[in-house]
């Protein structure tokens, strides 16, 4: 069967296509599109993922949406009518955008491809999450909890999922907490008061927490209420998101916590303001964790499994998946490479394969690279044309030796290999590299090269079979760190060797790099490890403050060309930065 | 560069709207964003473009556009530091007097830079254009600023860039296009034009929709709003059955 995953409209639009049960492309709108969190109609996806397997339309057997969305409408009507006479701008506000578009999606997707209605098929939100973490994971039998900000009522789901190789699958969802109480507008409602981007600055929320000390951890208790049964709810007087479309925190959050951070004021840390804000971060991060770990733990007895699945936006917080796993007694965990809403378009693919049209399991490779390949020629093409100096390594031997030795001298190197990753993480095939050690490092990608903020970290890539000599992984971490999934420990004998990707608070979000997964980034961390004697390497994703991963060598030459990068790797092919700049324009040409 | 009759003739508006501190930091942050979402928009011409010299000149743009968006951003955070404390100005920024050289995504997209769907000659005649209108504009804002020199010399930095991508692109846009550059410069006029009243028509729409909503808003949801609400206060916390999924269930939308 062909089957075709779309997820659009809200953030993270993406497309999927799953043939014979089995994933053959999949890739993010935004990758495509280069507008960050393109939330538009996936085209641009759907149709390379449709190229990519040579195939039309009509060849479709089913499209799957990964959202209900008279149901979603549904929902969004009720919370303005609850509000009501409070939501009158909620409700225009709702009204224009959910009748533009996202109430039509069965009459875009037929009139855009041109499939026949009855082949337009609808998942719950929740169950292309379950099915997306699911699936595509190497357990047979697994708990599941997904948790997101909201989907068409449910914010967090748990249940079980079972399959047999080659037979029937089940995905079973037990109890779900519906909106308003939701972990993830909880973590929202922090991410906007700390005067971040909700959606896109909840990463920044984790990374601040590292910062601060949990002082306010009863006043954000006050805010979540744990419910008899074990769940919880969101005492909704401190929040504003279920009565208006722009802001996620009312006065009362405020009078709790203090005045919000303008988004225009930087962070600075020496200051009592941004100690408090920190402190604000590093609360909400311990209440989040602690009330997953205890959900978790209860599923954990309920089912009696010793695999977790986690899925949905929420799973991208790998302080948290790391306490999970230390903590709710699970063996394993596993999230996968694209947890949030742009999986869904895998998942809803998945979900309609094994569930719908009960399709045997098949085994699906244990990797994030559905994307399109790079190029190697096209940036030799580019980098001739602008007279750049360019060299093709004769093997990846070469490869590896030629940029180790540029990374042990300290260079930054722009790294694309390969299909692109499906996901927020860049996992070794369009990644910035550096060496791990030297916390100078982390400035300059920080403030020349990523543009970001000063206490934004980075990530370290290990080989997954000797990741645990310098990180204190737990059992069960390395498959963690897989994806760049939960944030571990530095063993304190190796710090000060990892400066570089060392958390101000001892921690790291791992990367265990398998040699199967990606061969070539395998490789050259034990090239730089024979170099340098640490085989660890600071990766970071392959874009600039406010763009996309980059896609196409084009991108990751435009990047390169616009950033302090030193070196840019593609396939085989190299290009340096020369010491005089030589890419200045001609004025006089001008 | 002097600035246009028109926006000379607006002088003493230009001049209003820049008086108040909190006012001048909060639009030279807002010009910040609309250059990095320009650099950015810069940055995918040079990566779609086939043609090696208007790719490096795109690129260094870009690079162009990244630096005006530190200026400017930079200046607006420490004016912001400078600002009365209560300062309430906020109400009325007065951004229809510039609604962004290119424009920003969440403005709507009217002015946004559609590169993928651009001939290059048309993408060159629409930046010239948007240059040569922001570089008067920056010109008139130095003017106006006469009482806070630190702002008047990034509005000069970033004219003296403004001139060269205006004199660039014009050079350009003769090069690719010869035959065709003028009558692609009159249909980016046309365009800027036909912008101007989509940003209008948009918005009367905007306040005439909202009018017809808010009517019905008070008109028919009461009634559904109290059952609402009742059902609301019946609906128990905590854990939720998940609906029974069936065959059937992915064909529905609900």
């Amino acid at each position: 069967m062909r089957i075709l995953g779309i997820s659009a409209h809200y953030h993270d639009s993406a497309a999927a296509l799953v043939i014979d049960g089995v994933p053959v492309a999949a890739v993010e709108e935004e990758r495509l599109s280069r507008r960050k969190n393109d939330a538009a109609f996936p085209l641009a996806a759907i149709s390379w993922c449709l190229e990519s397997a040579g195939i039309e339309p009509g060849d479709l057997d089913a499209v799957v949406f990964y959202e209900k969305p008279m149901l979603k409408f549904a929902r969004i009507l009720t919370t303005v009518l609850r509000a009501f006479p409070r939501s009158r701008r909620a409700f225009v506000h709702a009204m224009r955008n959910a009748l533009g578009e996202k109430v039509w999606v069965k009459g875009i997707i037929a009139g855009e491809l041109g499939v026949a209605r009855n082949k337009i098929l609808f998942t719950q939100h929740h169950q292309a999450h379950a099915a997306a973490a699911f699936f595509p994971m190497p357990t047979e039998r697994a708990a599941i909890l997904t948790t997101d900000g909201v989907g068409e009522w449910a914010t967090l789901t748990v249940g079980r999922g079972t399959r047999t190789p080659g037979g029937p699958s089940r995905l079973e969802l037990l109890r779900e907490v519906r909106f308003p109480h939701s972990l993830g507008l909880f973590y929202s409602a922090f991410t906007a008061y700390l005067g971040f981007p909700v959606n896109e600055g909840e990463y920044k929320v984790m990374g601040l927490a590292s910062y601060g000390r949990p002082r306010f951890v009863e006043e954000v208790r006050r805010t979540i209420v744990r419910t008899p049964d074990g769940a919880f709810r969101l005492a909704l007087p401190y929040f504003d998101f279920q009565e208006s479309a722009r802001r996620s925190f009312g006065p009362r959050f405020v009078e709790l916590f203090g005045p919000p951070r303008d988004p225009n004021d930087a962070i600075d840390l020496a200051t009592a303001e941004g100690a408090r804000y920190a402190d604000i971060a590093a609360s909400a991060q311990a209440v989040l964790e602690e009330v997953l770990v205890d959900l978790a733990r209860g599923l954990r007895a309920e089912t009696g499994l010793p695999d977790l699945c986690l899925g949905g936006g929420v799973a991208l917080n790998g302080c948290a998946n790391a306490r999970l796993l230390r903590e709710s007694g699970f063996e394993r965990v596993f999230v996968p490479s694209a947890p949030g809403d742009a999986g869904c378009a895998l998942g809803a693919a998945l979900y309609a394969d094994r569930i719908h049209f009960g399709q045997p399991d098949r085994q699906i490779p244990d990797h994030p690279f559905w994307g399109p390949e790079v190029d190697p020629a096209e940036l030799a093409r580019i980098a001739a044309e602008d007279g750049f100096p360019l060299a093709t390594l004769p093997s990846d031997g070469a490869l590896c030796e030629e940029v180790a030795a540029a990374l042990a001298a300290g260079e930054v190197v722009g790294w694309m290999d390969g299909a692109l990753e499906l996901g927020p993480r860049a996992l070794g095939h369009r990644s910035i590299l550096a060496a791990p050690d030297d916390p100078r490092t982390r400035d300059r990608l920080n403030l020349r090269i990523k543009r970001r903020e000063e206490f934004r970290p980075f990530a370290p890539a290990v080989p997954a079979e000797i990741a645990d000599r310098y990180f204190e992984l737990p059992p069960g971490g390395a498959r963690l760190g897989r994806f760049m999934s939960g944030v571990f420990p530095v063993r304190p004998e190796w710090r000060w060797r990892l400066g570089a990707v060392t958390h101000v608070d001892g921690t790291a979000r791992v990367q265990a790099v398998d040699r199967t997964m990606a061969p070539l980034f395998h490789r050259l961390l034990h090239a730089y490890g024979r170099r340098s004697g640490i085989p660890v390497l600071l990766n970071t994703s392959f874009n600039l403050a406010g763009e996309p991963i980059v896609n196409r060598a084009v991108e990751g030459y435009s990047t390169f060309w616009r950033c302090d990068m030193d070196r840019l790797v593609v396939g085989r092919v190299m290009v340096k930065r020369p010491r005089q700049a030589a890419q200045k324009p001609e004025e006089a040409i001008a | 560069m002097k600035p246009s009759r028109r926006d000379r003739a607006l002088t003493p508006l230009h001049r209003w709207v820049w008086r108040d501190v909190d006012r001048r930091a909060r639009k030279l942050i807002r010009f910040a964003e609309t250059e990095a979402e320009g650099g950015r928009h810069l940055a995918h011409a040079a990566e779609l473009t086939a043609d090696p010299l208007l790719r490096r000149l795109f690129l260094r743009h870009a690079l162009d556009e990244e630096r005006h968006a530190a200026l400017f951003r930079s200046r607006g955070q420490k004016l912001r530091r400078r600002r009365e404390p209560d300062s309430k100005t906020g109400a009325l920024d007065a951004d229809w007097l510039a609604p962004g050289e290119r424009g920003l995504a969440s403005d709507g997209g009217l002015d946004r830079l559609q590169v993928g769907e651009m001939s290059e000659a048309a993408l060159l005649a629409f930046l010239h254009l948007s240059e040569k209108a922001a570089a008067e504009r920056f010109a008139l804002y130095g003017e106006v600023l006469e009482g806070d020199p630190e702002t008047e010399a990034v509005f000069g930095d970033v004219l003296r860039d403004e001139v060269f991508h205006m004199t660039y692109t014009r050079t350009q846009l003769g090069r690719v296009a010869p035959t065709r550059n003028r009558r692609a410069l009159w249909r980016a006029r046309a365009g800027r034009l036909w912008r101007a009243y989509l940003r209008l028509a948009g918005a009367l729409a905007g306040l005439f929709g909202g009018l017809f909503l808010t009517v019905q808003y008070f008109l028919l949801l009461p009634w559904f709003a109290m059952a609402a609400k009742r059902a609301a206060r019946r609906e128990p916390d905590g854990w939720h059955a998940c609906p029974a999924g069936d065959a059937g269930a992915l064909e529905s939308q609900y």
